[in-house]
């Protein structure tokens, strides 16, 4: 069987402890999700100081505080705004975006497509619950539909956004999808994404047990996380026999990968030759 | 990696040649079988192909199912003046082409007793649920029978490290062909007629690989009837020492006891305990996997690999 034996990677490391416990709630697959992160971070050996956390108001954006390293915790549906601005200055950093479905899609869906077309080196890890957890249950963009939460009281009419053919459609260099469930195939995916030299957009598919799933009767986080498990089809199996996978079963792994010109060293490039011609 | 082997040489090599088995008024009853991936169809295919072309009435049937997962599977092929239902019943196989040790043992039964011809590949491909008990170095439950202790139970019997011989010509794939060479020295059809049929069915580019392959099966055979060859043949993998012991640290300072450490262990060990603090309740079963450390959204845990040497100390 496979037993991870690189156990090098030691979780609190990555912390700032005094910060710890978090304040999700109990069985929230965000905190799954951040594990990921640092582990990829840890993985791919990136040096902490070069590190550049930025993230939006949510229990998704909350976690920047809680990563031992420079973190900028920013207005409501704008990291990948002041992610923009910190990306183009300071092209030596590693700018990591932690966002969640209701930061990035609603408020912020603005800032993502935009994003997505300039194809500036960063990661956009997107954390979507199907809800505004921490405002305490309103329907989000991805909220699926028939959902209950508190603005839909007689279940969600809306058509929910695919996010993942959102940012591929708006030019994504890079975009892929994962469960929490499967933790060490979602630490790699955020490694191809950190690793890809354009913008790279990950969905996480998280839960919000206290909020989603009490309003909804969907039991336990495990049996939440199961139920994600079981409603997902990975990218390797796209064009083989169809029978384990429900027929709408969402695609994961990487989804969108190409090599359209990066954004920064296109402005860069334009702004020496400027710069030579003017002096 | 390969697994480990002894060498066995069977006592009762047979000294005259195969009975062939012609086209009576019965059918000639072959039964393929192997794992996922193999290429057990292929072989029952090139097989019913060249029996239709010789005047024969063909009939095959076969259960792939699980050929993706490496999964169990088997073809029937029968042909003869006159075939009525596409299964053999079990006790009526003349010969039985196995493409993996224990596929091979498993099928054993459907070989007519007395008569049957048994042809298999030692290769062994251990599947999942062959490894019970999850825990490092714990052994797999795999056949260990013997060559010498199957033969004595089969008229004729080959065990034939095909896969290496596939290897040997650079084709790790070809092994089924090397299978089918040595399948064709036991039926009345010409060797011309056999590889005609073999380099209609593979790719163009590998028709070569897969002629030699096939000569080399037949060859095998032929060497085997009348020199006692030793073979290669894996011994039971005896239960070795775990490689680390495993340590769970759980800090009950940031447990918010969410129940998912406890209802996601695949080996159910850990509980709620009294504080609903999670808890290793039964260290023995534990196998190290960290399904719980990566799980848990509140960093509580942490399973320490520690080697042995370090525990003694
Ligand atoms: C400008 C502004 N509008 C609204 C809010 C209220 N607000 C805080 S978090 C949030 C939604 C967060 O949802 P999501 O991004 O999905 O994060 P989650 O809590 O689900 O992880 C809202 C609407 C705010 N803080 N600022
Ligand atoms: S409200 Fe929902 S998303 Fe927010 S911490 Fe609680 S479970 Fe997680
Ligand atoms: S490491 Fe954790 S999940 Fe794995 S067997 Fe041990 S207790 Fe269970
Ligand atoms: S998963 Fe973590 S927080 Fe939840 S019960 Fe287990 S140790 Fe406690
Ligand atoms: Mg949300």
């Amino acid at each position: 069987m496979y037993i991870e034996t690189a156990a090098d990677f030691d979780v609190t490391d990555y912390l700032r402890k005094e910060m710890m416990p978090h304040f999700l709630c109990p069985g929230c697959g965000h905190g799954i999700a951040l594990r990921a992160l640092l582990w990829a971070i840890h993985d791919l050996g990136l040096d902490r100081d070069k590190l550049a956390v930025v993230s939006g108001i949510g229990c998704a954006g909350r976690l920047s505080a809680y990563i031992d390293a420079n973190t900028f915790h920013v207005t409501h549906g704008r990291p990948l705004a002041y992610a923009t601005g910190l990306a183009l200055a300071r092209p030596d950093l590693h700018v990591v975006v932690i966002t969640g479905d209701g930061d990035c899609l609603a408020i912020g869906g603005n800032h993502l497509i935009h994003a997505c077309r300039r194809n500036l080196k960063l990661t956009c890890l997107m954390l979507n619950n199907e809800v505004y957890g921490m405002t305490g249950g309103q329907v989000s963009p991805t909220t699926s539909e028939t959902r209950l939460t508190t603005t839909t009281p007689l279940g969600n009419q809306e058509p929910h956004f695919d996010a993942c053919a959102l940012a591929t459609a708006a030019g994504a260099g890079f975009v892929g999808r994962e469960v929490t469930h499967h933790v060490p195939k979602l630490k790699e995916l955020i490694k191809a994404g950190l690793e890809h030299p354009g913008f790279a957009f990950v969905e996480v598919l998280s839960d919000c047990t206290e909020i989603f799933g009490r309003k909804n009767d969907m039991g336990s986080s495990s049996d939440m996380m199961m139920r994600q498990k079981s409603e997902i089809r990975p990218s390797a199996y796209l064009d083989t026999v169809d029978t384990p996978f429900r027929s709408n079963a969402l695609p994961t792994g990487v989804l969108t990968r190409n090599d359209r010109p990066e954004y920064g060293a296109a402005y860069r490039q334009a702004a020496s030759a400027r710069a030579g011609t003017s002096s | 990696m390969r697994d480990p082997v002894t060498t066995v040489r069977p006592a009762a090599w047979p000294k005259t040649p195969a009975l062939k088995v012609g086209p009576a008024d019965d059918a000639c009853n072959v039964l393929i079988v192997g794992v996922g991936g193999q290429g057990v169809i292929m072989v029952s295919k090139v097989l019913a192909l060249l029996a239709q072309s010789q005047g024969f009435e063909v009939k095959q049937s076969e259960v792939h199912g699980m050929a993706k997962r490496g999964g169990s599977v088997f073809s029937h092929v029968r042909f003869g003046k006159r075939v009525w239902s596409p299964t053999i019943p079990k006790g009526d196989v003349d010969i039985l082409v196995a493409l993996e040790w224990a596929e091979g043992l498993r099928w054993l039964p459907f070989l007519k007793a007395g008569s049957g011809i048994f042809i298999c590949d030692t290769k062994r491909i251990v599947p999942p649920f062959a490894c019970l008990n999850r825990k490092p170095g714990a052994p797999m439950r795999y056949s260990k029978e013997t060559p010498a202790e199957v033969v004595a139970h089969v008229g004729e019997a080959y065990a034939i490290d095909a896969t290496d011989m596939a290897e040997q010509l650079g084709n790790e794939r070809a092994a089924n062909v090397v299978l089918l060479g040595a399948l064709s020295t036991a039926l009345d059809f010409s060797s011309t007629d056999w590889e005609r049929t073999v380099a209609e069915f593979v790719p163009k580019k590998t028709i070569p690989v897969n002629l030699e392959a096939f000569r080399r099966g037949r060859g095998w055979i032929e060497d085997a009837r009348t020199s006692t060859p030793a073979v290669d043949v894996p011994a039971p993998t005896p239960a070795t020492a775990a490689p680390y012991r495993i340590r769970l640290d759980i800090n009950p300072a940031w447990c918010k006891s969410c129940d998912i450490c406890v209802k996601m262990c695949p080996e159910r060990c850990l509980i709620l305990n009294a504080e609903r603090i999670a808890e290793l309740a039964a260290p023995d079963k534990c196998t190290g996997c960290r399904l719980c450390e990566w799980l848990c959204p509140d960093f509580a845990i942490r399973v320490n690999l520690d080697a042995p040497e370090a525990l003694a100390r």
